[in-house]
């Protein structure tokens, strides 16, 4: 028996307990701003809606982003240490692939129509990325991607490529994710890889003149 | 032993505990009236096993003000909950509550044909002391008075982890009581250096790949594992935000996985707290606390309940001054210890810096407040001027000069502050501590004016995760209810408030 809690701060705080593939208890918030807040309540929450107790629980899954926002790393945080204090295997997939798995699983692309995802990455800029369809035991296919632009930018670097993708509204949700790992496990694809997808680097701007740099003007 | 929680009873729970009651106790069950009764009674204590709302277990102790005996009036564990542990649970929690009310030593009845409850006891501490012949009636069964004595040291002190977050370390400590098990500290101060101060965004992402590693060490050498663990305390502020968040989003799940309750701390406040881990903390106490983040003058009659906050800095911190001026010496970061390397020999009253908010027009609204911005750009104007001239100074004079204006304003404030409220102790805490000048002339000063000077041991005074859970442990000590699950952070969470409920 496998039971997957699945965790997603991408977005908002979305949490889902799902058992052999079926989802038994889902909660979402969209709230983009209180994830530190919610992520303990919405993770008792889940596990009280389906009669489970966190001993039960044989496995975890983070959405590692990409997203512009500190919440990322509250999802991130709380799966490492759940699967931690529980002592379970702890996963990471990408959060737009999860997006892409719904997206292809209400309506499936034709050849050589990719489906594109995108999610706001803040600064007038989106992330986005390329799946050229699902792979046989269901795992999205990504052909390009994960990258951060500006959409004008992205309009140009798909036109200059002649890809005229089909594009998607659906939202992220933890219980996608958890569908997203059962695939990968059934593939033998999945990854224990949990690191935080920012594709942006930290602002910071090194100093320069030490000695000697005015101070008045 | 999971996602029980351990909670003191409240009214709502009789018609539960009664259920159980009369499951466990049958014929000898009490009546609800008595129940409530007892429940609501001011001279006793009783706590719940809740899984959800659903009530699986109590237990109940009773302390007379007057005596300095306790007594284990009940306690009941749903029979499928049975042999995993709940019934030590609920005892560890009457013995807690029966020593922080005064009581020396604790009895209790059981019935002599009951060996594993009598084992239970007997791990616990508890001695067959008495029989009284035939007490069970209509059984006929004889009652065992057992005794417990409650020493200093005993295994029913709590055991609390700490995760610390709110700035560049990543700090997870186990102790139990005021006892340290495990302090493990991890920063990412080299990821910062080029940039010659703390980058929050970088912080907060050094956070989230250092905290599983620090937390397997910390259990690994506390030689524990989550299972032993009573309780969680995390800081939720001041500090960082985006930083606050990892350790509060982390503690919050670890909290729900293992099923143990959660408090939420004040970052500042641990830094006084962590005092009880080397002895006893010394109440009234002035304490000064010195970092990359804060420079903060408190008064602490009550580490609990009262904690003011007579003056703080109103610009830069006297860390961040020390990392400011180091960067315009063309010294390495942290500026702390490599302005305290390039002091050496130098003449700390070569050049008279100005210490910022000491003139008599600033004491009557910033006595106990500090600024480093004024001397910070005070040191910039003098190298520029020196530059200017193309004369060659001597960058120990100034390290120096500027090292006693920092020193100087810190121990001058901290010790008016112990003068004027008649409090002869001074605690010291926070990285800057680490300064040499700094406690050297704390040390001089104290002397000269009979205050006594306590200054916890170094790795106990940088930002650590052991200083949480000291405070944490304090709290469950007190016996306060845990924060909810539902606390936020923040960033410039006020001194005064202990614990975020």
């Amino acid at each position: 028996m496998s039971l997957i809690l699945a965790i997603d701060t991408s977005f908002g705080t979305s949490v889902a307990l799902l058992e052999n593939g079926e989802l038994r208890a889902e909660h979402n918030v969209a709230d983009t701003m209180k994830h530190a807040e919610l992520i303990g309540s919405a993770i008792e929450q889940v596990l009280a809606q389906a009669f489970a107790k966190p001993s039960q629980i044989t496995g975890v899954v983070a959405g590692r982003g990409p997203a512009p926002f500190t919440g990322l790393r509250v999802g991130i945080a709380a799966a490492t240490m759940f699967a931690a204090g529980v002592g379970v295997k702890l996963y990471g997939v990408v959060s737009l692939d999860a997006i892409a798995l719904a997206a292809l699983n209400a309506s499936p692309v034709a050849l050589g129509v990719p489906l594109l995802v995108t999610a706001d990455a803040r600064r007038k800029e989106v992330y986005w990325a390329l799946y050229s369809g699902l792979s046989e035991k269901g795992v999205p296919i990504r052909i390009d991607g994960p990258g951060v632009m500006k959409p004008a930018e992205l309009e140009d670097y798909l036109v200059n490529r002649n890809v005229h993708p089909v594009r998607t509204a659906e939202p992220i949700t933890a219980t996608n994710l958890g569908l997203l790992l059962e695939a990968q496990l059934a593939e033998g694809s999945e990854s224990a890889d949990v690191t935080a997808m920012y594709l942006r680097a930290a602002d910071a701007v090194e100093p320069k003149a030490r000695i000697g740099k005015a101070v008045s003007g | 032993m999971t996602d029980l929680k351990l909670l003191p009873a409240e009214e709502i729970h009789v018609e539960q505990m009664m259920v159980l009651e009369e499951t466990c106790f049958g014929r000898d069950a009490w009546t609800e009236e008595s129940m409530r009764f007892e429940l609501l009674a001011d001279h006793t204590r009783y706590f719940v096993l809740l899984e959800g709302e659903i009530v699986r277990g109590y237990a109940g102790l009773s302390k007379l003000p007057v005596s300095s005996q306790g007594d284990i009036q009940t306690i009941a564990v749903d029979p499928s909950l049975r042999g995993q542990g709940f019934g030590r649970m609920l005892m560890e929690r009457l013995l807690r509550e029966a020593r922080h009310l005064g009581a020396s030593e604790v009895f209790l009845e059981v019935r002599a044909d009951n060996p594993v409850a009598q084992k239970l006891y007997s791990t616990l501490g508890f001695e067959h002391i008495d029989t009284r012949k035939r007490y069970y009636q209509p059984d006929d069964i004889d009652a065992w008075i057992m005794r417990a004595k409650l020493e200093e040291g005993s295994q029913v002190e709590p055991v609390v982890l700490g995760i610390e977050s709110s700035c560049d370390e990543t700090g997870i400590g186990i102790v139990r009581g005021n006892t340290l098990l495990a302090n493990v500290i991890s920063s990412s101060m080299d990821q910062h250096a080029r940039f010659g101060g703390v980058v929050p965004e970088i912080a907060a992402r050094a956070h989230l790949e250092a905290l599983q590693p620090t937390l397997m060490q910390a259990l690994h050498d506390a030689k524990l594992s989550m299972q032993d663990i009573d309780a969680i305390a995390v800081t939720n502020g001041p500090g960082l935000a985006g930083a606050l968040m990892v350790g509060v989003g982390a503690a919050k799940a670890l909290a729900v996985a293992s099923g143990k309750s959660i408090y939420a701390v004040n970052h500042l406040v641990g830094h006084v707290g962590v005092d009880v881990l080397e002895g006893e903390l010394k109440l009234p106490t002035i304490a000064l606390l010195v970092s990359g983040g804060h420079t903060s003058l408190l008064l602490v009659r009550d580490l609990l309940d009262d904690v003011t906050l007579l003056g703080e800095t109103i610009d830069d911190a006297a860390g961040e001054a020390f990392d400011k001026v180091a960067r315009l010496l063309g010294l390495s970061y942290p500026g702390g210890p490599s302005i305290d390397k390039a002091a050496l020999g130098g003449d700390p009253k070569a050049i008279r810096f100005p210490r910022g908010l000491t003139l008599p027009k600033d004491m009557a609204m910033h006595r106990y407040d500090f600024s480093f911005s004024g001397l910070k750009t005070a040191v910039a104007r003098w190298v520029e001027v020196a530059d200017g001239k193309g004369e060659d100074f001597s960058v120990a004079d100034v390290a120096a000069s500027f090292r006693e204006a920092v020193a100087d304003v810190l121990t001058a404030k901290a010790i008016a502050a112990c003068n004027d409220h008649g409090i002869k102790r001074l605690l010291l805490g926070g990285g800057v501590v680490a300064n040499a000048r700094l406690r050297e002339l704390a040390t001089e000063r104290c002397h000269a004016n009979g205050i006594e000077l306590r200054i916890p041991e170094l790795k106990l005074c940088t930002d650590n995760g052991a200083m949480i859970a000291a405070l944490g442990a304090q709290l469950v000590m007190a016996g306060r209810a845990p924060s909810s699950l539902d606390f936020g952070v923040d960033s410039t969470l006020s001194v005064e408030i202990v614990q975020t409920n």
